[in-house]
């Protein structure tokens, strides 16, 4: 299949105090695209990946962090703006409506708030602003929106159990919600949503669903600075760099129903989550993997060269391939996993049937395989960072010129 | 080899579709219809890829429905 290039990546001029430098930014995609989640114009799945022509973020500034979901995505730019694409059906695009969206477009209703973090779950959505408010849309049938109620919502809506609080970070799983509040001593995360493979955290007994926030118990004396969610999991890091899971087991370990911490002496910088696995990026630039075995993930036992067995038995392996290569960022969808080295090189393995991988085919790749995007990204001064939602990935690079 | 073992309860029933639901990892939805649960099917298939998941169910709770 040949590459189509649109030659119209995007121009933006960053005032700084000491130099003007343009910088110029490049989104691509590829993979599952039947819900216009592709960005692409077209309702097809791409095997190698697309340059995307993208008026409505060309004319906001940069593009500061993608949120991937089940087929809906929710891009922030630098200037706290969000736009939404892809499935629309469960009202998680927040435009007041059911529709899917072909390109990124602007939610209106956000627009008198400063976004400053967002999360895409499978057909849910949420957003923080600079004020500490949090806003969630999409489908609230299990009550991962955290209204008090099982009702979706077409058009953000301000989670009123957290209006006096300072939330930090939302991150959206499959059916569940997890919300970090910003500072403060203890009792800082919430889970709302289903909770039946424990993924909530808030009690040692299982919990079909609760549709308004809970404390996580759990993190006393430890100081969280990120979650994430994907599926029926969760994870969270300390600013000690320790990795805490909770919910589904992974690999053929039993569920957690309460945070556990790793057990390894390595520090984490990033956690990304699959559906049946997790992907960990340590602070010198490894990266590791739970729960790899399931189909085709990765996991070739004869090449793993190193693991760690945590409590219960699940297995911290380090990827394997990346021997010598420092990683500088991970993303992982529901079955394939992404990685961008220091030197700005994507590489990606696992399921492949949707053309995820971008590498040309619908073969799944059980170790790592570098993704081309062509030459002008290689230049230098150039940063790349993917982001994978469940059957599609995301790469945005910025190089000055 | 099935992807996932679901629980019927966990399955959402699709009024448009008219079958019940749960996602896949692709982006799309396994489906099974009340039919295909009446005659002892265990298999929900995805219209979009070569992933099915086995569902969990009492094969009594759909005889006669």
């Amino acid at each position: 299949m040949a590459m189509e290039v649109n030659p119209t990546s995007k121009q933006t001029i960053i005032d700084n105090e000491t130099q003007r430098e343009k910088v110029e930014e490049q989104l691509w995609s590829w993979g599952a695209g039947t819900d216009g989640q592709l960005g692409t114009l077209r309702l097809q799945d791409e095997h190698l990946p697309q340059l995307l022509n993208v008026p409505s973020l060309s004319s906001a500034s940069s593009v500061s962090m993608l949120a991937c979901g089940g087929a809906h995505v929710v891009g922030l730019t630098s200037g706290g703006k969000v736009l939404t694409w892809g499935r629309g059906n469960s009202g998680q695009l927040g435009h007041g409506d059911m529709d899917c969206l072909l390109s990124p477009k602007i939610v209106m209703s956000l627009e008198s708030y400063c976004i400053t973090q967002v999360s895409a779950g499978w057909s849910h959505s949420g957003f923080v602003s600079d004020e500490g408010c949090v806003f969630t849309c999409g489908d609230g049938s299990f009550g991962q929106l955290g209204h008090g109620d099982y009702r979706s919502h077409c058009s953000p809506a301000k989670v009123s159990f957290f209006v006096n609080k300072h939330v930090e970070q939302i991150a959206c799983g499959m059916r569940h919600s997890l919300v970090l509040l910003k500072d403060g001593s203890g009792n800082l995360l919430y889970g709302f949503g289903s909770g039946k493979r424990g993924q909530l955290g808030i009690s040692i007994d299982r919990i079909k669903s609760v549709n308004a926030p809970e404390i996580i118990r759990g993190f006393d004396d430890v100081q969280i600075i990120t979650i994430t969610a994907n599926a029926d999991h969760s994870a969270a890091l300390s600013a000690d760099g320790e990795l805490y899971t909770w919910g589904r087991g992974f690999g053929a370990t039993s569920d957690f129903l309460s945070p556990q911490q790793s057990p390894s002496s390595l520090k984490f910088s990033k956690v990304a989550l699959g559906w049946n696995h997790a992907l960990v990026l340590s602070d010198n630039g490894e990266v590791f993997m739970l729960g790899g075995s399931h189909h085709g993930m990765l996991s070739n036992p004869e090449i793993t060269t190193l693991s760690k067995h945590l409590s219960d038995g699940a297995v911290l392996e380090r990827v394997p391939g990346l021997d010598g290569i420092k990683v500088v960022d991970i993303a992982a969808g529901a079955e394939h996993s992404a990685i961008v080295t220091e030197e700005g090189v994507i590489k990606i393995w696992g399921w492949g049937e949707h053309g995820q991988l971008g590498l040309g085919s619908s073969r799944d790749e059980s170790s790592p395989k570098t993704v081309s995007l062509g030459v002008e990204v290689e230049r230098k001064n150039g940063t790349v960072r993917v982001y994978c939602g469940s059957g599609y990935t995301y790469a945005i690079s910025t190089f000055c010129s | 080899m099935s992807y996932d073992d679901v629980e019927i309860e966990d399955m959402q029933w699709n009024e448009e579709l008219q079958a019940y639901t749960y996602p896949c990892p692709c982006g799309d939805l396994f489906q099974i219809t009340k039919e295909e649960l009446k005659i002892g099917e265990e298999i929900a298939c995805c219209p979009s890829c070569s992933l099915y998941i086995t569902v969990i169910y009492n094969a009594e709770d759909f005889a006669d429905k």
